[in-house]
């Protein structure tokens, strides 16, 4: 295939822009295919049985019709319009899907799905809200269960060796992906915040293993090419997940940088390897529920303010010093429970730091993106005062 | 935001037992009250569906329920000042309306010393030594009792734990025993914070007793349900919404038991006469999610113009059904107990959830049950602007009452404590114009050869 023969950072557009490609082409040669919805099911496990794990995404350009009669308009944006793609068949060739408790709407939102799309196998994954010793017990128990799931689908166990070699592979994505995260600490980035995501979401989109050529052909771009990026405000992105990059443009031509992304489509899900462990469970366990640094997570509360929301946002700092960050866009897709209740903490957390914030609840439409600009524009200058 | 332009009344219990159960939520103010001047151990809860407070209670805890004060503090309008101290402090206005109540009264407080300020609705909330919060079928449950550390810093929050396993996992085989395994341990933990918080042992002896209690108590509001599928309807959901506080957050407690040996009693001596709630029920509709607590009144105003009786509501504020002799013989573990009763309360609709494809087992797949058992007519979806973990699954109960039911459903829009967006105007003319959408219906069921 020609587009195939493209690399680096043209090929993470081009699989960006015809996200359902390559897995198409992928299930007409004979492999399986499985939707997943959010960082938290074990996706090693798919790729252990040769099963091509693609994350279930929103288009933001796509207006939200079919969704309306099955999920109301107060719910999560994001997750109606993921529903509304999948209603719309634009996920019809899956032939798993695999939901997970993530948050109140991603887990009603894969139930509906289930009901609605039917794929041959499903999986509803729970995830425990703490990370209590049983708490990941019950965890290990419930991938184990979906273990089962998969091997009774495909006729055929996972050999320990196979899902080790798996999680090599998925820790390697997670290794390349941080390299790359580590060319946006110069100043300007060797990356831009768009280009970024649209390689995150082309490895997203393609199989693990050549979602690392990919990653490994984009960092030998990068590294070699005249920096196309000027210098600008260096921004943070906390909060809601972007995956479009309408989004990222209109806020990297608004003086912005995005040099890192606290979200569910950055570091959350590559920011931690799983530990190769003797039953590998334990470790694709411990790393899901432990180390995948989302809100929806319960920490242990400290016995101070101050010590609560170091012991749930230490991360943050870390990310604020060594990316030089100068202010940060605390992004709520409107209706997001979960990031929405962190707003004053978040904010409260970042101006210890000294770093303003900038908070947007935004309907997750192209449409309605223009009139953001001047938001920005105005959060640019005013960091001028910082 | 919509005007209000039609005045209701409160609402008309139908019951006299209903009219008495507003005595339930001021003794809980008033014993937290109380027991902060005694120097007494207060928590703030989530309901949790049984599964913490009764631990946190047999261990001296005074508990109150935020999320009950807050539909108190909207059924006397008197929610909206503290919405906007919420919103001031830069919560979103889209969060759910008990927790912004909450949020800003928890402003108040920390900003009155911690004494409660004079003018809090039904005497207010006593500042808490701990917080019991539940990520059981809502994550607000949670994450607003950890964003209360701005106001309420170093009160703990101990998250209580409920697995919620899909429909079609709840048959694996393995299932029901690690869910079981996973509750009983986390009570345990629970069980140890409790213990070093507050510097005493639990009593298990007590515990047991109480959860005993707790499961008379539920059998008899149970009893109350079944008592309902009676037509006409002996009771309405203006009078649920009254009586359901006792066996909700109460129902150790020997005094909501002997409530409710009194509400059965009424209740069947209804339908022993055959008198109904209503006196010329026409319709009978099923109502999700919660309801309007600041206009009550609409229901009854509905009933007096349409013959519309509400006969049941959401699964989630009810009783479970009894469990299987074979489920609890010879468990005397009062945790082990706890955790059977609700694994139960959170699974027992899930063949039901297969059956109709109405997954999840709670919230939607009860619906489709209860149709036939209380011979709906229709379905009021009432989605609810700052509750939609509620919400999320009302589009598709209506879809699936209508497809596998033939129950149509009207969608009423509203909130639980945000009177603005409830347009009462538009509500009756829905409702009215629906009239004639269930009359349809019951014509297709009868020509369907369904039962009702």
């Amino acid at each position: 295939m020609e587009e195939q023969k493209k690399m680096g950072l043209q090929r993470a557009v081009d699989i960006y822009g015809h996200r359902g490609l390559r897995a198409r082409q992928l299930k007409e040669e004979g492999r399986k295919v499985f939707g997943y919805f959010c960082c938290y099911p074990p996706i090693e496990l798919l790729t252990a049985l040769d099963i091509v794990p693609v994350r279930v995404l929103g288009n933001m350009d796509e207006p939200v019709t079919d969704a309306d009669d099955y999920l109301p308009p107060v719910m999560c944006i994001f997750c109606r319009s993921a529903f509304d793609l999948g209603m719309k068949a634009q996920y019809n060739y899956f032939d798993g899907f695999i939901g997970a408790h993530a948050c109140d709407g991603a887990e009603r939102t894969a139930f509906i799905w289930q009901n609605y799309i039917t794929s041959p196998c499903n999986f509803q994954l729970d995830v425990p809200h703490t990370t209590h010793g049983p708490a990941l017990n019950f965890f290990k128990e419930q991938i184990a269960l979906f273990q089962k799931t998969l091997e009774e689908f495909c006729g055929t166990q996972i050999q320990p060796d196979d899902l080790k070699q798996a999680i090599v592979l998925h820790n390697r994505q997670r290794a390349l992906v941080r390299e790359l995260y580590g060319m946006r600490k110069p100043d300007p980035p060797l990356i831009s915040g768009t280009e970024m995501l649209q390689v995150l979401i082309a490895v997203m989109s393609i199989p693990v293993s050549e979602g690392n050529d990919l990653l490994q052909a984009v960092i030998d771009e990068v590294t070699t090419r005249a920096n196309p990026h000027e210098a600008k405000r260096r921004l943070l992105v906390w909060g809601s997940l972007i995956d479009h990059t309408a989004f990222t443009d209109l806020i990297e031509s608004s003086g912005f940088n995005i040099v890192v992304e606290d979200t569910a489509i950055g570091t959350r899900p590559f920011w931690h390897d799983i530990e190769i462990t003797t039953d590998p469970l334990d470790g694709i366990s411990d790393h899901y529920l432990n180390e995948v640094l989302c809100p929806r997570t319960f920490r242990e509360t400290g016995s101070t303010y101050q010590a609560d929301t170091d012991a749930r946002f230490y991360y943050l700092k870390e990310f604020a010093k060594h990316w030089n960050v100068d202010g940060v866009f605390a992004n709520i897709i409107r209706n997001c429970d979960i990031h929405g209740y962190e707003v004053p903490v978040v904010k409260d957390y970042f101006s210890e730091m000294g770093l303003p914030v900038l908070v947007i609840e935004q309907d997750y439409s192209t449409a309605a993106l223009e009139t953001l600009r001047t938001r920005f524009e105005a959060f640019a200058e005013n960091l001028d005062g910082y | 935001m919509t005007e209000n332009k039609i005045k209701t009344k409160k609402s008309n219990k139908t019951l006299q037992t209903a009219r008495e159960a507003g005595h339930f939520g001021k003794k809980m103010l008033e014993s937290a009250i109380r027991a902060q001047a005694e120097g007494k151990p207060i928590g703030w809860s989530m309901a949790n569906w049984w599964e913490g407070d009764i631990i946190a209670k047999a261990m001296g805890m005074n508990l109150v329920y935020p999320e009950n004060w807050g539909a108190f503090c909207a059924s006397i309008r008197r929610a909206e000042p503290y919405l906007e101290i919420s919103d001031g402090e830069g919560f979103p206005n889209t969060l759910c309306g008990y927790a912004r109540n909450n949020i800003g009264f928890a402003k108040t407080l920390k900003e009155n010393g911690y004494i409660i300020p004079d003018d809090a609705p039904g005497g207010g909330l006593a500042k808490p030594i701990m917080l019991l919060a539940s990520g059981a079928a809502c994550d607000a449950r949670y994450k607003w009792f950890q964003s209360l550390g701005r106001y309420l810093g170093g009160v703990p929050v101990w998250m209580l734990e409920l697995p919620q396993t899909g429909a079609r996992e709840f048959f694996l085989p393995e299932n029901k025993a690690n869910n079981l395994k996973f509750i009983v341990s986390e009570l345990k933990l629970m069980i140890r914070f409790l213990e070093d918080l507050l510097q005493c042992k639990m009593d298990y002896t007590k515990l047991e007793a109480m959860v005993d209690q707790a499961f008379k108590t539920l059998r008899l509001a149970h009893e109350v349900d079944l008592l309902r599928r009676s037509v006409p309807s002996p009771m309405v959901s203006q009078d649920f919404w009254s009586i359901m506080i006792p066996h909700f957050y109460l129902p150790d407690d020997p005094e909501a038991y002997a409530f409710y040996q009194r509400v059965v009693a009424e209740v069947k001596n209804k339908v022993d006469n055959g008198i109904g709630a209503i006196p010329n029920e026409k319709y009978r509709m099923m109502f999700g999610e919660l309801p309007p607590w600041h206009s009550i009144g609409f229901f009854d105003d509905i009933a007096e113009r349409y013959g519309i009786a509400m006969v049941m509501e959401s699964w989630n504020y009810h009783a479970p059904t009894p469990m299987a002799e074979e489920e609890i013989d010879g468990v005397s573990d009062p945790l082990e107990l706890i955790a059977r009763l609700c694994y139960h309360k959170y699974t027992e609709y899930n063949q039901a959830a297969l059956d109709f494809s109405a997954a999840p087992s709670y919230f939607s797949a009860p619906f489709l049950e209860y149709a036939e058992i209380y011979r709906a007519d229709g379905f009021m979806a009432h989605p609810l602007m700052s509750c939609r973990p509620a919400t999320y699954t009302l589009m598709q109960t209506i879809q699936r009452l209508e497809e596998k039911r033939l129950v149509p459903g009207v969608v009423v829009n509203g909130d639980i404590i945000d009177l603005r967006v409830f347009n009462l105007e538009e509500a009756y003319s829905k409702v009215e114009a629906f009239t004639e959408t269930m009359d349809h219906y019951r014509e297709l069921r009868r020509k369907a050869g369904m039962a009702w």
